[in-house]
């Protein structure tokens, strides 16, 4: 399943650091973080909360200028652009899906997913048509002239896709796209963002903590204190396969803590 | 795990979309450099939308703008209406393009021929009424009354409004014509105008008090027409009469410019050579100049209005911009640039203030009209016949009244739009 053998490079970070300054604290987020993606691949971004994913995701989509290190994209380095430049790329190169959704919520879900075409400044009839396109893609062509914020967490979600495919981006950007969703609709999710990968050759980066998915990936960027393990094939499988051990051990160290009272609540985590 | 290729051929669930089709979408790889700025149209769109689904709101906004705008081009026009009303009464039809000029001494500055020839050359001098006026009497059918003699050449008659009553205003080949007004039949016994015409009066003009050939004119002369002027008895005939009888100096010089701009050249030219002029630019200059005072007055009573209208459009604006923190992040993260975000903010502004003001001037408008019409029919009740606005409303106003209110609008958008072109996306759609 893996596409990597002589596939070219579409972006790649070396050396990149991130800090935040809190009042007179220092936060290092990320440190020395160095990959490489190739172009349609699946690409799955692990780790805890709080590990530093979500800050990743923002450098690479161009929100956030990293403290060191160079993400350089298509060949030029992507923060040494001019702001305009900077939303240029978000508008052509980039797909988002957020965990939540977020809408302009006086626009129709039409005109929501037209958003990226109206930047790159397309009228608002032929942003229209191909914004129709792409709901209809994800089977959401009858939702045009709906309001989006009323519409249930999974047909959101799938309006959100068709907003993340309408540009025809290189990369599909995914931060937690199934979290607030029902297994049956995430999985949904899951085969339009496959899809977008087989049918329409995009790269996709999906950041999750759900270790289920993982086996979907071609590599793996493991994220762990700010810290990141690049893994491909095998190696993936290996890493989904101690992480499903390590929650066997939680599940039986919780049942172990039954004389506690606590077994009920940790049925329930692990449901 | 599963995972569903694109030649799978399971019919989709009614639920599950239908599969992806490999189908270019926006931008293809030949036009992937391609860039331009959102368009406005979009932007108007996206600000009237916003608009529109909050109505309450953006209702109350505007109303809030109608009022203020409403009520300083309501006392606006009313200060304008009356000072084009003054202006009317005090001006009347007689020309600003004229000038009179007077000696302050007539025994040792002459306002004579000479005089006279040296100011038609000045540059943009069109026209020179001339004007001789002796107090003597006139006399029919044995009966003789006082009055005022005037000698008048074409020029001065031309641009000096009379109205005619019947017959008609004096010829330059006229020698023993005389036009005479309503009071001066009236002194003389004569009931209607009709009766008037082709009578034949006796004039008498003593001329001993100044240079002249003869020591008095005394004649028979024929009424040609007869004008509605002045209280007093006034007798008018051509200036040839004065000038056969050796009458060196006019009493009045009437200076008529090509244009109202050159009047303040030739007037000091005049002046230069010890002339007096007076000119009604001068009246109305004194005019302009206590209603400039008395616009400033009612404009800043209305004003009250638009401060708190102002108020209320900024306080809409950052709550638009507080509520919509995230939607704007979301903009920004699908491409929008921070000019983008400020180009939203400040057609909103307008259109909110836009809207308001043309509304509020149309309010003006209709209350202003109202009373004009209701003035004007309780002055008819009393006899009036002429119609008077107390209210105008000239292009001016309004264009200006609209520009003051783009002015507005910007400066009030200035702090909202500037915060919206400077929100963080990331601290925007992380925040809950």
């Amino acid at each position: 399943m893996s596409s990597l053998g002589g596939a070219q490079n579409i972006v790649s970070l070396k050396n990149v650091d991130q800090s935040f300054v809190v009042g007179e604290e220092t936060i290092d987020v990320l440190h020395d973080i160095n990959f490489e993606l190739q172009a349609n691949t699946f690409n799955i971004i692990y780790g805890p909360s709080g590990s530093g994913k979500s800050t990743l995701l923002n450098i690479l989509s161009g929100l956030q200028h990293p403290t060191k290190g160079t993400v350089v994209f298509g060949g030029s380095k992507l923060y040494e652009l001019s702001p305009n430049d900077l939303a240029a790329f978000r508008a052509n190169q980039i797909g988002i899906v957020y965990q939540q959704n977020y809408w302009v919520k006086s626009l129709t879900a039409l005109e929501n997913v037209s958003l990226p075409m109206y930047f790159l400044g397309y009228s608002k009839s032929s942003a229209a048509k191909i914004a129709q396109n792409a709901l209809e893609q994800v089977g959401m062509g009858s939702y045009g002239k709906k309001e989006p914020g009323m519409l249930s967490g999974g047909e959101q979600q799938r309006i959100a896709m068709a907003r993340a495919i309408v540009n025809n981006p290189l990369f599909i950007i995914a931060d937690e796209p199934t979290g607030s969703l029902d297994s049956k609709n995430g999985d949904m999710i899951m085969n339009l963002l496959q899809e977008c990968q087989t049918v329409l050759k995009r790269t996709i980066i999906l950041v999750t903590h759900n270790m289920e998915y993982l086996p979907l990936a071609d590599k793996l960027l493991h994220i762990q204190d700010g810290h990141v393990t690049e893994q491909q094939d095998e190696s993936i499988n290996k890493t989904a396969t101690e992480l499903l051990d390590q929650m066997k051990e939680r599940i039986d160290r919780l049942s172990k803590a039954k004389v506690h009272g606590v077994q009920k609540n940790a049925k329930k985590l692990v449901q | 795990m599963q995972k569903n290729l694109s030649n799978n051929s399971t019919p989709p669930q009614p639920q599950a979309p239908p599969k992806m089709k490999a189908t270019s979408l926006g931008n293809d790889s030949n036009t992937r450099k391609r860039f331009r700025a959102i368009q406005l149209k979009i932007v108007f769109y996206m600000a009237l939308k916003n608009i529109t689904s909050k109505k309450l709101r953006s209702f109350l906004t505007v109303f809030g703008v109608v009022i203020g705008i409403g009520s300083i081009f309501f006392l606006l026009s009313f200060g304008i209406g009356i000072q084009e009303l003054v202006t009317k009464q005090v001006i009347g039809d007689k020309s600003l393009k004229a000038l009179e000029v007077s000696s302050p001494n007539s025994r040792i500055l002459q306002l004579n021929d000479q005089v006279i020839n040296k100011i038609r050359r000045y540059p943009n001098v069109d026209k020179v009424g001339l004007q001789y006026s002796f107090p003597g009497s006139i006399a029919i059918n044995g009966g003789e009354v006082d009055a005022v003699v005037y000698g008048i050449n074409q020029d001065f008659q031309s641009t000096t409004s009379f109205t005619l009553k019947k017959g008609r205003l004096l010829k330059k080949e006229d020698t023993r014509a005389v036009v005479v007004n309503l009071s001066t039949l009236k002194s003389i016994g004569i009931k209607t105008a009709d009766k008037a015409i082709n009578k034949q009066v006796k004039l008498t003009i003593p001329l001993n008090k100044v240079q002249s050939n003869k020591s008095e004119i005394s004649d028979n002369f024929t009424i040609v027409g007869v004008i509605e002027s002045g209280a007093g008895s006034e007798v008018f005939t051509t200036d040839s009469l004065f000038t056969s009888a050796g009458v060196l100096n006019y009493q009045q010089v009437k200076v008529i410019a090509k244009d109202t701009k050159n009047i303040s050249t030739i007037r000091k030219q005049i002046e230069s050579n010890g002339f007096q002029t007076t000119s009604l630019v001068d009246t109305l200059d004194e005019i302009n100049k206590i209603f400039k005072f008395f616009n400033v007055i009612l404009v800043s009573f209305g004003s009250v209005g638009m401060i708190v209208a102002v108020l209320g459009m900024f306080n809409t604006l950052t709550i638009s911009l507080l509520e919509r923190t995230k939607e704007i992040g979301l903009m920004m993260a699908l491409g929008g640039r921070r000019s983008d975000m400020r180009k939203l903010f400040i057609f909103e502004a307008l259109l909110l203030s836009f809207l308001g003001s043309i509304i509020g001037i149309a309010f003006a408008i209709a209350g202003g009209t109202a009373v004009n019409i209701f003035l004007n029919s309780g002055a008819r009740g009393r006899g009036v016949t002429s119609n008077f606005t107390v209210f105008a409303y000239p292009a001016w106003a309004i264009f200006g009244m609209l520009g003051f209110t783009l002015i507005v609008g910007l400066l009030v958008v200035y702090f909202p739009a500037r915060r919206a072109e400077t929100i963080n996306p990331i601290d925007a759609l992380r925040r809950e």
